[in-house]
């Protein structure tokens, strides 16, 4: 930039009018802090445990691109039409959106993306080259499924080895039909199929496989899942009449109709026992939840006991069950026991604790009981590390064995959700990658995570959350139809466009809009420019910035930073 | 008034091929159809008494559609001045009218128009300053305003306010600067004579439509009078001194081409009466010049070496011509109707300052009269002759004439006897 | 729906390298304004930040023609202007006098109201930022009660009240007069391509945050400048012909305090004084509600009339015409 200098009086205009423009002068020069464009990472990405990267897939919904949507899903989680169905969403519960009005409905969105994609089997191109290790998973459920696909794209072959007679584990067995369709299911683990990835039925390892057969594979992923129900350890309980959830659910996921009384007492407050109830309501039975805390402390997921609670499902709090008597070896009687609460339990939550003397009986035929799931883990050959029932891994899914990984609900760390057993599929397919002698990139995610309070909801006018769409509680009462319908498209549109896009540019312009120095601009690929020459650091863009996808660093500390980076 | 006419100045004439009409009309007025003739695009004006009659011409010459310009009848001086600025830098010819106290509200603004290289003319009716309140002549409001970078010119008839109005207008496209031309408070703007209208197409042919050397161009868009640093702003003032020491071949050409024309001259910038043999000149401005002219022809008729010199512009400020008359002469005495507090009259100093340097340096005599619409008589004049021709050298530097005063300093001058015989003289 | 975003015209005809300081509310009201109008514009700048701001000979930031006028001059000058043009027959060259609040409420005011009144034809933009900043931050009659500047220090702040120009303008009976702020440009631009198209005076005043003369940070200069939306204190509005008032945004009512603490030049002030601006703002959107209600209520009478509704806006289609025939 050359700044014009006068010379002669002879050189100069009659009267003192301009011949250049300011942009001559270099007024970049008065900064002190820069703006740079820096993305961030939002909340519900850090909160789902897949790691789905919500944020941008949604924009790709709001510019009505589902597949280029479903394939950014299917990055991270192989099967968005199960968890958009049935995932507990955590990632709603860490939404910037919650505290403002109500949190996106983020899974809605993602069933959306899925069911759009129902017809749609062109797969997103592995873009790796094939690799010459094979490794074997055994269970496809959600963790083995996640895991051998994530292997394959990885461009490995992976075969997984499943002791039912079809695929998908507690997805099929485990969740009724009314919140999880089966054609769903059959059709997410046919794409997974069709990437390469080779199921193979009723081969139980152990059983009729044996475990020696896995030599043959350069790794192993154990993902049994916890399909066993746990004892209600109560005199009693091998009566006729008396079910564990897991049973009774999986009878009626093969088309055998248990034979229940026309009252069903639930004995426990997790997803099993408010499935087993409303499945139960299906039958035309009238179902009761006895759970040993309260409400609050219930781990299902609020909704489910809200929709159990419309289709007439009752509740008793406080309770457990003590013992059962019966007649001709059939339940007729249970007798229970109060509970109050007492101190917080490992788990935080407040103990319950049997109050004496408040045992009462009611008539009984039928008690399915769901007070949890656990692995059984006789299959395996070696003493493999334990906590509990679980297996023992180590955060990178390791067993101590090596070459052996494990993972989902058969394993430690879990908590028995199906996104948890999807991640630990994906952080266990890229352990095993390692493992093999491959790196594996980081998927990125930054550690600034953006907060409510970074968030400038004035562009965010107050607007409802979706409310989803589902069919009559009369019609939902009497069938195992879907209940929950999936959002039309104008819906998910609506609701895609609530979501803040924490920390992730959607190059909304208002930086633009608001530089008093006109210094940002969009070159031809549609990205900011910040023209450095002239924008003077008055941070307004960074401020404005809805999202949080700006930040201002004191000047000179991008140059280090950029010296680093070429070091 | 015909006879004076036909003897001095404006000596084309009534019967000049290029006059379309001959009106008996007051000085405002021959402003107001020298406006029209002018084809001015914009005018703004605020009235004050004496000029309400340029501005009351005006709006019936152009509300009759005689004249198709824009009339801004604004709320002030300062916002007719304003607008004045605003339409010339648009590249229009504009034109507004004050007096007195509204010219010196226009101060700040009148170095905003010649500061922008405007060509705005102005016509300002000369009035005395108040308090206290005065409606008549003196000349005091527009030398106020001498270091604006105004070109100032001084009428001494109608005719002339007519004719210095159109070729203001040349001089001020052709340098770049705005033109005043006063007029006398009622002595000539409420004072009817007989002027000569010249035809449009013949003024049409001497002031084509005004080609504004710069203006706000929406095709070539400039910043005009932005902040500018110590390292130019000396030249641009340069620029303004060196267009106003250019003007002085544009007047005297103007007024050459003008006469061409209009077969009428004023002399450029200055006008000699009687000069070529005098021994003893007066230097004055204004109406007043009128009033010396028979004084002068009366002391010439007796016998007395005596001429006159009219001050036409006074800026810029007629340096050669007045040196080349201090060649001639032994005394030159300046009557100035105006007064600088703490100086002299302001035409004397300023004579004075031009003489300084020149190679002969007559004696120089310098008298206040006339302020505040005081009459300037034959007499007034002869009474300044009586002192100049018995006198070597002024008593005092400043001489007030007609002063009402016992103790004033002011002795009788010896009434003066010359080869035609004793001048007759009404006292001082 | 969504993410409240600004369609705002592409062009940039403001350039950058300008000499405002970081954050300026003036510059961005500038930089709306050259994009509501684009490039058939003559601006005229009396004194005041702007007259710095466009840069020094031989430089310019607007990117059209600029005239720099003296600080009491903007409307007559610009008046001045628009006549020029006229009568050279340029009937299509917008004239905009761009002025600060000194120049506009204060020594400006003269000719303001005397081109207002005239009803002349240019467009009026007062980019207000409370003082006499391009000088130092000195009170001026738009300065707000209780307000720090170097003439009315923190001991003895600002004891008026901020003058009411749109009241006075209204009074002028101008055919468009309205608010506007740098944090809502689309409404800004919008205003400003409306008076475009009408003829006659319009005034345009703009709410224009001067961080360094309001003492906070220049990147809450568009938060401030919505807080004062919000808060109140500066309603957005339209005023036609003088007596229609029509609001431009519903404000949401949020406590004056919220805003006054965000600045320096307010912090001396004690809850009890910040009490009192919020009962002035108070008592003065009660007035303006009066004028906003009266409006309301000759629209409810149109529509309970419809066939004079019609009548009606025919009548003002037919004005219209006649005005922009005067031209």
């Amino acid at each position: 930039m050359t700044r014009y200098k006068y010379t002669t009086v002879e050189e100069m205009p009659p009267l003192a009018f301009s011949l250049e423009s300011t942009r001559k002068i270099p007024t970049g020069s008065w900064r002190h802090v820069r703006p740079v464009y820096k993305n961030k990472t939002s909340p519900c990405e850090v909160g789902c445990p897949a790691g789905e990267k919500i944020p941008v897939y949604f924009d790709l919904v709001r510019q009505k691109k589902y597949e280029e949507a479903w394939y950014k899903i299917l990055e991270d989680n192989p099967l968005p039409g199960v968890t958009g169905r049935v995932c507990y969403h955590p990632c709603e519960g860490q939404c910037n959106r919650k505290p403002y009005d109500e949190a996106v409905a983020i899974h809605n969105i993602e069933r959306f993306v899925a069911d759009k994609n129902l017809r749609n089997k062109k797969l997103p191109q592995v873009s790796e080259t094939p690799k010459s290790e094979k490794v074997a998973v055994i269970g496809s459920g959600p963790a083995g499924l996640s895991c051998a696909y994530q292997l394959s794209r990885k461009g490995y072959r992976t075969v997984i080895f499943e002791a039912d007679h079809e695929p998908g584990g507690m997805l099929r067995y485990g969740i009724p039909e009314y919140r999880l369709p089966k054609k769903i299911l059959d059709k997410e683990i046919a794409d997974i199929e069709s990437l390469g990835v080779e199921i193979r039925m009723d081969s139980r390892i152990g059983g009729n496989v044996a475990w020696s057969e896995l030599e043959k594979f350069d790794a192993v992923f154990v993902a049994v899942g916890a399909m066993r129900s746990r004892k209600m350890d109560v005199a009693g309980e091998g009566l006729k009449g008396v079910y564990t959830g897991v049973d009774f659910l999986r009878d009626l996921s093969t088309g055998i109709v248990p034979k229940v009384g026309r009252q069903v007492l639930v004995v426990g407050g997790g997803n099993t026992a408010i499935d087993a109830a409303r499945s139960a309501v299906r039958l035309g039975k009238k179902a009761t939840i006895l759970y040993r805390r309260t409400r609050a402390e219930m781990p299902a997921v609020p909704e489910e006991i809200e929709e159990a609670e419309k289709e007439g499902v009752r509740f008793e709090f406080l309770v457990a069950p003590a013992k059962i008597t019966g007649v001709k070896g059939k339940a007729s009687k249970i007798e229970l026991i109060k509970m109050k609460l007492g101190e917080p339990d490992a788990s935080g939550r407040r103990r319950p604790v049997p109050v004496k003397g408040s045992n009462y009986t009611m008539a009984a035929d039928t008690i399915i009981s769901a007070i949890g799931e656990e692995p059984d883990l006789s299959f395996l050959p070696y003493s493999f590390l334990k906590k509990g029932v679980r297996l023992f891994v180590d955060d990178d899914y390791s067993t101590g064995v090596p070459g052996i990984f494990a993972g989902g609900d058969a394993a430690t760390n879990p908590n028995g959700t199906v996104v948890n057993a999807i991640r630990a599929g994906k952080d266990a397919a890229k352990s095993i990658d390692e493992f093999l002698g491959w790196r594996t990139q980081s998927n990125g995610l930054s550690h600034d995570v953006v907060h409510p309070d970074d968030v400038n909801t004035f562009y965010f006018p107050h607007e409802k959350r979706v409310k989803v769409p589902r069919i009559a509680v009369e019609k939902s009462k009497a069938s195992f139809t879907e209940v929950n319908r999936t959002l039309t498209e104008g819906q998910a549109l609506d609701e895609a466009e609530r979501c803040f896009t924490c920390g992730t540019c959607l190059h909304c312009d208002v930086c633009l809009t608001f530089c008093p120095d006109v210094a940002i601009s969009k070159d031809k690929d549609g990205e900011y420019v910040i023209d450095y020459d002239h924008c003077k650091g008055c941070g307004i863009c960074v401020n404005e910035c809805p999202r949080e996808a700006m930040e201002l660093v004191p000047e000179g500390a991008h140059e280090v930073e950029e010296e680093a980076v070429q070091a | 008034m015909i006879n004076r006419m036909s003897k001095s100045n404006g000596n084309g004439g009534l019967l000049h091929p290029s006059v379309d009409r001959v009106l008996v009309i007051e000085g405002t007025h021959a402003a107001s159809y020298a406006v029209k003739l002018a084809r001015v695009q914009v005018i703004a004006a605020y009235p004050i008494t004496p000029q309400t009659s340029v501005v009351e011409k005006l709006s019936e010459i152009v509300s009759g559609g005689e004249l198709q310009a824009k009339f801004i009848k604004v709320e002030s001086e300062h916002s007719a001045m304003a607008c004045c600025i605003g339409s010339s830098i648009s590249g229009a010819r504009a034109f507004t009218a004050t007096s007195s106290q509204g010219l010196a509200l226009m101060h700040e603004l009148l170095h905003w128009a010649a500061g922008s290289r405007l060509p705005i003319v102005m016509v300002n009716v000369n009035r005395a300053m108040a308090p206290p309140w005065s409606i008549y002549v003196d000349h005091n409001d527009s030398l106020s305003q001498r270091d604006t970078g105004w070109l100032q010119f001084y009428a001494e008839s109608n005719q002339e306010v007519m004719d210095t109005v159109l070729q203001a207008y040349k001089i001020a496209e052709t340098v770049s600067l705005p033109v005043m031309i006063n007029l006398d408070a009622f002595v000539l703007s409420h004072t009817s004579e007989p002027v000569a209208i010249p035809k449009q197409e013949v003024v049409d042919e001497f002031l084509p439509a005004r080609k504004a050397l710069f203006k706000v161009d929406t095709a070539d868009p400039k910043a005009f009078g932005a902040l500018i640093g110590p390292d130019a702003y000396m030249e641009m003032r340069y620029k303004l001194f060196q267009a106003m020491e250019d003007a002085r071949a544009v007047i005297r050409d103007v007024d050459l081409e003008f006469s061409a024309k209009f077969g009428r001259s004023y002399g450029g910038l200055v006008e000699e009466y009687f000069t070529e043999d005098a021994e003893v000149v007066l230097l004055t401005s204004a109406t007043a010049v009128s009033t010396a002219r028979i004084a002068v022809d009366e002391l010439r008729s007796m016998g007395f070496p005596v001429g006159l010199m009219k001050l036409r512009a006074f800026r810029p400020f007629p340096v050669d011509e007045i040196r080349a008359l201090a060649q001639r002469v032994k005394k030159i005495g300046v009557m100035d109707r105006n007064i600088s507090f703490g100086a002299t009259g302001i035409i004397y100093q300023e004579t004075k300052a031009v003489l300084y340097n020149a190679p002969v340096r007559p004696s120089l005599f310098g008298f206040i009269a006339g302020l505040g619409g005081r009459d300037i008589t034959p007499e007034t004049i002869k009474e300044i002759f009586s002192y100049l021709l018995n006198h070597d050298e002024p008593e005092r530097e400043t001489i007030w004439i007609s002063l009402k005063s016992d103790s004033a300093g002011q002795e009788e001058p010896p009434i003066p006897e010359g080869p035609g015989g004793r001048m007759k003289s009404e006292g001082v | 729906m969504g993410q409240i975003k600004y369609q705002l015209p592409p062009e940039e005809i403001l350039a950058p390298g300008h000499f405002a300081c970081p954050g300026c509310g003036g510059t961005l009201t500038m930089r709306y304004m050259l994009k509501a109008l684009g490039r058939k514009v003559i601006v005229v700048i009396p004194a005041c930040c702007w007259s710095v701001i466009d840069g020094p000979v031989p430089y310019s930031a607007a990117g059209v023609p600029v005239f720099h006028t003296a600080f009491e001059t903007a409307a007559s000058t610009a008046s001045g202007v628009k006549a020029g043009l006229e009568a050279q027959g340029d009937h299509e060259t917008t004239v905009v006098a761009f002025a600060g609040d000194g120049g506009t409420f204060d020594i400006g005011f003269q000719a303001l109201s005397g081109a207002a009144e005239r009803n002349e034809d240019f467009i009026y933009i007062c980019y207000d930022n409370e003082a006499y900043m391009n000088t130092g931050i000195q009170r001026s009659s738009a300065t707000p009660f209780g307000a720090w500047t170097t003439t009315t220090p923190a001991e003895s702040p600002k004891a008026e009240k901020k003058k009411n120009i749109v009241e006075v303008l209204a009074a002028h009976r101008i055919p468009y007069l309205a608010t506007a702020s740098v944090a809502y440009p689309d409404d800004m631009i919008a205003k400003i391509q409306r008076a475009k198209d009408i003829s006659g005076f319009r005034f345009i005043h703009v709410f224009s945050p001067c961080p360094p003369g309001w003492k906070f940070e220049p990147e809450d200069s568009i938060k401030i400048s919505r807080m004062a939306i919000e808060s109140r204190v500066f309603p957005l509005l339209e005023v036609f012909d003088g007596v229609d008032y029509r609001l431009s945004r519903q404000p949401a009512g949020t406590p004056v305090r919220d805003y006054i603490r965000m600045q320096g030049r307010f912090r001396h002030l004690r809850e009890d004084q910040i009490e009192e601006i919020q009962k002035y703002v108070d008592e003065d959107w009660e007035r303006l509600s009066v004028r906003l209600a009266s409006t309301k209520g000759a629209e409810h009478l149109k529509k309970a009339a419809p066939q004079k509704e019609k009548e009606s806006s025919r009548t003002k289609r037919a004005a219209t015409k006649v005005r922009s025939r005067q031209k």
